[in-house]
């Protein structure tokens, strides 16, 4: 309980100084919201100097901060000058679609890195082993940008998959079962893109630690004892290696993330990608605050979970927190 | 093309009497589902007679912000609305001409100070409402209202007082202006009439900026627009449906539009607006660069691609001419005194190849340009503007005679001296999220070279290069593009004004600083009142010859509109102007009808 606790209190601070590290970067990027406005011939200056007064971009950063600050303790994640709204009904709306992408491509990606690592650790230096550790290398270099755009152009040339967005135009017309294919149908591409992306990264670790553990004495005993080999890769050689990959397993959440932010402007997919990409070349402020910090906040329950999975999988841990 | 806009020339020239006799030649008319129209004043549009029902889809470069006019900042916002309001009297986007819309007529005093405007009879909003000149003078009663903030306002105040609105009887609208106004009607284009019945109670209350938000229930929002909000999905798309109270027929009395749908799609990326264009998830595109134009255009399957000439974008090169007094550092007082030299921009001017720029930046779809009226504006270029050819003697005789000499490197390379003996070294700032304009910085960064020039090109994020260049004011010369809403010189205003925030080598000047810049303000404000469009024109040709002697802005190219279709579509007729394929959407119909509607 005192894990969970402390725990709890890092990711309130990461959060906490998240939000300070956004408000700063975002205060130092030149320009405001209203700059724009200045080069529409149509607006006068007066216009847009009081604009500016009415939304308080003149005054100083820490009072800001401070009335943010306080919003936000009230549930209110401040205001968008582009959509002259609240911010928070548009970040919701977004980071939904943002998690079911991250959640589907995370549960993905592992089950595929998984069998295939622990697949490589066994024939470690083998030439299937060698193969795919040059598959890995190669995909690992392709940058995603070039990944998605690769796979829309195969997605147009094939023309049975729609190129971008969540769903068809007469979606809503739809029959349920007809609606979750053509989301699935929708999700296929940047899936792919994202697993793609991250899937070297895991691959690659989990043949590490599989590979670490099988020269253990116990392994070597449990071989001895003519355990088959299935049963004594997954049984016990993955649960020993997989300290390591659980912590991956937090990190993993943060970079499919980040990569999903870019794919989703490449695909179209209405996350918090667009939005936060638009907001911050039109320096929509809270837009990009609220944003970072929903991000942040993925990162950060994705790292709580990881860890609470690790109190759950090692013992160790639970003895340490709990001796205390 | 050529043909049809040929005819609407002539058969607007006295639209009352001439629509009446039109002939036209278009497909029978097959079963209309809505009866034909009696005891409404619609306007009757000439033109093809299409075919009802189906959906539209085009794709827009991200999400509108809002539904409100009244707020509404952006580019794609401004888009959407465009086709859920209308305005009094509209600008034909093809003929660049005012036309009746919802004023049946207009009388402008012979004084040019009162505008008495007739609205059509048994107009009603798309919810159902009637029209009538309460609304009007509700509208501007809120886009004059100092706490509204409405970007409109700004439009409605003439020589410094705004426009006063008076009803005369329940149809019947006079403006009342301070002084005389040299674009006459064209100052209602773009103003939409908003719904009283459903914003008066906002605008009591202060609540108007939150009124008309995308996530706004479909029955609580109303315009006089051919379109009218169905559905909104967050990030994805917008849905618009028929207003069946539009107040347009065709010439066979079938009111319009003739789409059932409007899907705007939100598309962030403009290579993926092109794939989901060529596998057919949209209709229409717009606003294409030349190279994915040339893409397209290579690979027509079921689509043709249309390039509709040269637009209103001038794009331009400044030299920073401000003056910030005894703040200016040695190094920037040094370059400013090149700046300064009028012989100095001419070379500068001279030494651009404006063709290259056109062939390499526009793959030739595209406009070298010596003035700031942009080709695509048909009434208001100055033909006698000199077109002095792409001159490198040119350029060297007149650096010469401003007293700047060149030095010889031991590479044979030649350095530009001024008279100080300094090179002549300076940077470029372009916008960073236009690749058009970066090439063209590439280019005269070649250029100027051939000079003995040093140029660096500082790409720049577009927000930081505005506040570089309006605010800061720190920077040598900066390259930008700007696109003029409307054909009538009045829309690039606070360019040409030294008092402009556009007038941007010395931006928001409290005195000319130079008298050329004085001359300018003196002709732009003289035919701002003038009565007469020939009057107008040669003040506004006297204005174009001092800025094309000056300098300031050394004019580099005018991109094509390009745009494309689905061969499907009927009436597809892209024009120069905003929106530039929407313009006549309730014209636009599906050649074979309703099967092309379910993909």
């Amino acid at each position: 309980m005192r894990y969970l606790v402390r725990r709890l209190g890092h990711a309130f601070f990461l959060l906490a100084g998240a939000s300070v590290l956004a408000f700063l970067f975002t205060a130092l990027a030149p320009g405001t919201y209203f700059d724009e406005m200045r080069l529409n011939p149509q607006i006068a200056p007066e216009t847009v100097a009081a604009l500016r007064a009415q939304y308080g971009v003149d005054k100083p950063l820490p009072l800001r901060y401070a009335s943010w600050l306080n919003s936000v303790l009230h549930g209110d994640m401040g205001f968008s000058f582009a959509y002259n709204g609240p911010v928070a009904p548009l970040l919701v709306v977004r980071a939904r679609n943002t998690l079911l992408l991250t959640i589907t491509s995370t549960l993905f990606a592992w089950a595929i890195a998984l069998p295939l690592g622990v697949w490589s650790a066994e024939r470690l230096g083998r030439l299937s082993d060698r193969l795919l550790s040059w598959g890995t290398a190669v995909l690992l270099v392709i940058p995603d940008l070039a990944l998605a755009l690769g796979l829309l152009i195969v997605a147009v040339r094939s023309g049975s998959f729609p190129t971008g967005g969540m769903a068809s135009v007469d979606f809503e017309t739809l029959s349920p079962a007809n609606k979750l294919r053509d989301l699935a149908l929708h999700m296929i591409l940047p899936v792919t893109a994202l697993v793609l992306s991250t899937l070297p990264l895991l691959v690659r670790h989990v043949r590490a630690s599989v590979a670490d553990v099988l020269d253990a004495p116990f392994l070597l005993a449990a071989l001895g004892h003519g355990i088959p080999k299935r049963t004594l890769l997954y049984r016990y050689a993955l649960p020993a290696a997989a300290n390591p990959l659980i912590s991956l397993f937090g990190f993993s959440i943060g970079v499919l993330l980040s990569g999903s932010l870019l794919i989703e402007v490449v695909m179209s997919w209405p996350g918090l990608g667009p939005l936060l990409l638009e907001a911050i070349l039109a320096r929509d402020l809270y837009v990009v605050i609220g944003g970072m910090l929903f991000s942040t906040f993925f990162l950060v329950g994705g790292n709580l979970f990881a860890d609470m999975l690790l109190y759950w999988a090692d013992p160790r841990i639970r003895a340490e927190s709990n001796a205390r | 093309m050529k043909r049809v806009t040929a005819n609407l020339k002539c058969c607007w020239i006295c639209p009352t009497v001439l629509l009446s006799l039109f002939v036209f030649v278009g497909p029978p008319a097959i079963a209309f589902p809505q009866e034909k129209i009696t005891k409404e004043e619609l306007l009757v549009l000439p033109g093809e007679v299409g075919r009802p029902g189906g959906r539209l889809v085009v794709s827009l470069r991200g999400e509108p912000k809002t539904l409100n006019p009244l707020i509404a900042a952006d580019a794609r916002s401004r888009e959407v609305i465009g086709v859920m309001q209308a305005d009094l009297v509209h600008i034909n986007r093809a003929r660049q001409q005012t036309e009746p819309a919802l004023a049946k007529s207009w009388k402008i005093s012979p004084d040019g100070l009162s505008y008495t405007i007739v609205l059509r009879q048994g107009l009603k909003f798309s919810d159902g409402q009637p029209l009538d000149a309460d609304d009007v003078l509700f509208t501007f009663r809120v886009y004059l209202d100092e706490n509204v903030h409405a970007p409109q306002r700004d439009l409605l105040i003439v020589s410094g007082k705004p426009i006063t609105v008076r009803k005369a009887d329940a149809h019947t609208v006079v403006f009342q202006l301070a002084k005389t106004y040299g674009v006459g009607e064209r100052l209602f284009d773009g103003l939409a009439i908003l719904p009283r019945h459903l914003l008066e109670k906002p605008y009591q209350e202060g609540k108007l900026g939150q009124s008309g938000s995308l996530a706004t229930a479909a029955d609580q929002w109303a315009g006089l627009g051919p379109f009218r909000l169905k559905e909104y999905v967050a990030g994805q798309r917008l849905v618009l449906e028929r207003n069946p109270y539009y107040w347009k027929s065709d010439a066979q009395g079938n009111r319009l539009p003739y789409v059932d749908e409007l899907v705007f799609l939100f598309v962030p990326n403009a290579d993926a607006q092109v794939l989901k264009f060529q596998s057919g998830e949209t209709d229409m595109i717009s606003q294409l660069g030349a190279e994915n134009f040339s893409v397209l255009s290579r690979q027509q399957r079921g689509y043709t691609m249309t390039d509709a000439g040269p637009g209103l974008e001038y794009n331009f090169l400044f030299f920073n001419l401000n003056d910030a007094g005894e703040k200016t550092s040695p190094e920037m007082q040094r370059k400013q005194k090149w700046f300064r030299e009028v012989k100095f921009r001419q070379a500068v001017s001279a030494a651009v190849d404006r063709e290259a720029i056109v062939r390499l930046v526009y793959q030739g779809r595209g406009a070298a340009l010596w003035g700031l009226v942009a080709p695509g504006n048909r009434r208001w270029g100055n033909e006698k503007l000199p077109h002095p050819a792409w001159s490198f003697e040119r350029a060297r005789a007149l650096l010469k005679e401003a007293g700047f000499s060149w030095s010889n490197g031991p590479n044979g390379e030649s350095t530009l001296l001024d008279s100080d003996g300094k090179p002549v070294e300076f940077s470029i700032l372009t916008s960073s999220s236009n690749a058009d304009r970066a090439k063209m910085a590439a280019l005269m960064q070649d250029d100027l070279k051939q000079l003995g020039m040093r140029v660096q090109v500082v790409p720049l994020e577009s927000r930081s290069l505005l506040d570089r260049v309006t605010q800061s004011r720190d920077y040598d010369a900066c390259i930008m593009g700007i696109a003029s809403y409307d054909a009538d010189p009045n829309s690039d205003i606070s360019v040409w004004l030294s008092s402009g925030g556009l007038h941007l080598w010395n931006p928001s000047q409290a005195h000319p600083a130079t008298p050329w810049e004085a001359e300018i303000d003196r002709l732009i404000e003289e035919q701002m009142s003038a009565r007469t469009f020939e009057q107008r024109k040669k003040l506004y040709d006297r204005a174009q010859e001092i800025l094309a002697e000056n300098q300031p802005m050394i004019f580099l190219a005018s991109p094509n509109i390009l745009a494309g279709a689905k061969n499907s579509i009927g009436n597809f007729r892209p024009a120069v102007l905003e929106p530039y394929v929407l313009w006549n959407v309730e014209q636009l119909y599906l050649k074979n009808g309703t099967e092309n509607a379910t993909r």
